[in-house]
């Protein structure tokens, strides 16, 4: 059983998906459709682990990415047998097979949608679905809806950094970046020590600062991409964004730093920023180098993110050379 | 790795027992011998009592054996300090996390904040199908 199963696999590449749909049928068939409940039973049975369930769910969400409608409602079956009609996060998962099934078909869609607003009225505490209400009505391109329904879930539950993170993504794509970026340090609040998340917020800053065009979201942005550095070693993600960051403000000084005065961080001089400069293209060549080199302990890197690495320092070296 | 600390500790076990045996052994045939001299009427007793030199040897090699087998079996141990451990799971991937007989650890999750970027609660599920047909279509 591959160990990936146990993560789940909505950010895993297609061919992975792939992969492990072609391998629910031997899975479904070798491992225990149902535990069973009394103690005499379970003494002769094979014994249960989590592992089972979580493999069971992954394997789900799998399939239907691929299309595999038979093995996902087995799946879903087994959880069902195990676990029951009425548990919270099963009613989710028959909710998104349901999603599935229904592929582009308006009408149903909004059948799903009553059911889940149904669910809600009877119980409104019922985080899954509501989520999935959201992502629904998100799917439908209802985006002001779908923000409207989320907030009220903030309210309820305030300290679910998954929710201020979805928010942070929708109001991002409405490109509403001071809303955005309110959400995502909400994330860091609940999760301090996130260094993807300290990247991204980094990457919002930097997004933001183009169309607005305040020095003061570009020393933002250059704090939370050195954060993300402190916090994890060799974070190729955060090493482009302080190398961007820092050819920026080098090619382009801004002006005076005014906002010294108020307390927060100031833009640093343009010594500091050189020499950041080049421990960025530093480290990047030296990730670049040993990826390409195939060398053991540096194989985790993503290939798209070395390859947008390499193109930036490429682009380096051909303005030093003109 | 695994077959070699576990024949170590295998090895080391048996040397204990033995040790265990001729220790056993050894008073055994003392307390028939002392028994044997009393029925003389002699009484020498005093350095009878304390076990061979090469039996106390034998004990304390072999428990250093076992210790030293078990040792080399155990995982190994992981960074403490949490930039080396983040920087770990992002520069080497599931390579890092290996045990002792090739797989993957059962705990390992990769970057355990992946799930904010990911948000397995609020999948597009459409999207996703819809996706991945694409990406058949194009192989």
């Amino acid at each position: 059983m591959s160990s990936s199963l146990l993560h789940p696999p909505s950010h895993l590449p297609p061919a992975t998906a792939l992969k492990h749909s072609k391998q629910a049928p031997s899975i479904l068939a070798n491992s225990p459709g149902a535990i069973a409940t009394s103690t005499l039973q379970s003494l002769l049975s094979a014994s249960e682990t989590a592992e089972l369930w979580t493999t069971y769910e992954n394997l789900l969400l799998s399939c239907l990415r691929t299309g595999d409608d038979e093995s996902a409602h087995q799946c879903l079956g087994r959880l069902v047998n195990r676990f029951g009609d009425d548990n919270e996060r099963i009613m989710a998962l028959k909710g998104l097979l349901k999603e599935a099934n229904a592929g582009d078909d308006n009408a149903t869609l909004d059948v799903i949608l009553k059911e889940y607003d149904q669910i809600l009225q009877e119980n409104p505490t019922n985080l899954p679905i509501s989520k999935r209400r959201i992502a629904l009505l998100r799917s439908r391109g209802q985006i002001a809806d779908s923000v409207t329904a989320l907030i009220s879930l903030l309210d309820a539950s305030p300290t679910d950094a998954e929710a201020w993170s979805e928010l942070a993504d929708m109001y991002f794509s409405q490109g509403l970046y001071s809303q955005a970026i309110f959400a995502l340090e909400e994330v860091l609040v609940l999760q301090p020590n996130a260094w993807n998340i300290h990247a991204r917020l980094g990457e919002m800053l930097f997004t933001a600062a183009k169309t607005s065009d305040t020095s003061k979201q570009l020393a933002e942005a250059l704090k939370r991409f050195c954060r993300s550095i402190e916090l994890c070693d060799n974070y190729l993600r955060g090493y482009y964004g302080l190398k961007l960051i820092a050819k920026q403000l080098l090619n382009e000084p801004q002006k005076a730093t005014k906002q010294a005065e108020s307390g927060e961080f100031s833009l640093p001089d343009s010594a500091t920023l050189r020499k950041l400069d080049e421990a960025a293209t530093e480290k990047l060549a030296e990730i670049v180098r040993r990826y390409s080199a195939a060398e053991k302990g540096w194989q985790g890197y993503d290939q798209a993110e070395i390859a947008a690495a390499q193109q930036v320092l490429q682009n380096e070296t051909e303005a030093t050379v003109r | 790795m695994t077959w070699l600390s576990k024949s170590t500790t295998a090895f080391g076990l048996i040397l204990l027992a033995h040790a265990c045996y001729s220790a056993h052994e050894h008073s055994a045939l003392q307390s028939h011998r002392v028994a044997s001299l009393t029925s003389l009427g002699t009484s020498q007793s005093g350095t009878a009592t304390s076990l061979p030199i090469d039996i106390t040897i034998e004990t304390i090699i072999a428990t250093f054996i076992i210790c030293l087998g078990l040792v080399s079996g155990t995982s190994r141990l992981r960074p403490i300090q949490w930039r080396v451990w983040a920087g770990q799971i992002e520069r080497e991937g599931e390579a890092g996390f290996l045990n002792s007989s090739g797989e993957v650890e059962k705990d390992y999750v990769g970057n355990p904040f992946r799930l904010l970027e990911s948000r397995p609660g609020f999948v597009d599920i459409r999207k996703q199908r819809k996706e991945f047909a694409e990406w058949v279509k194009n192989q």
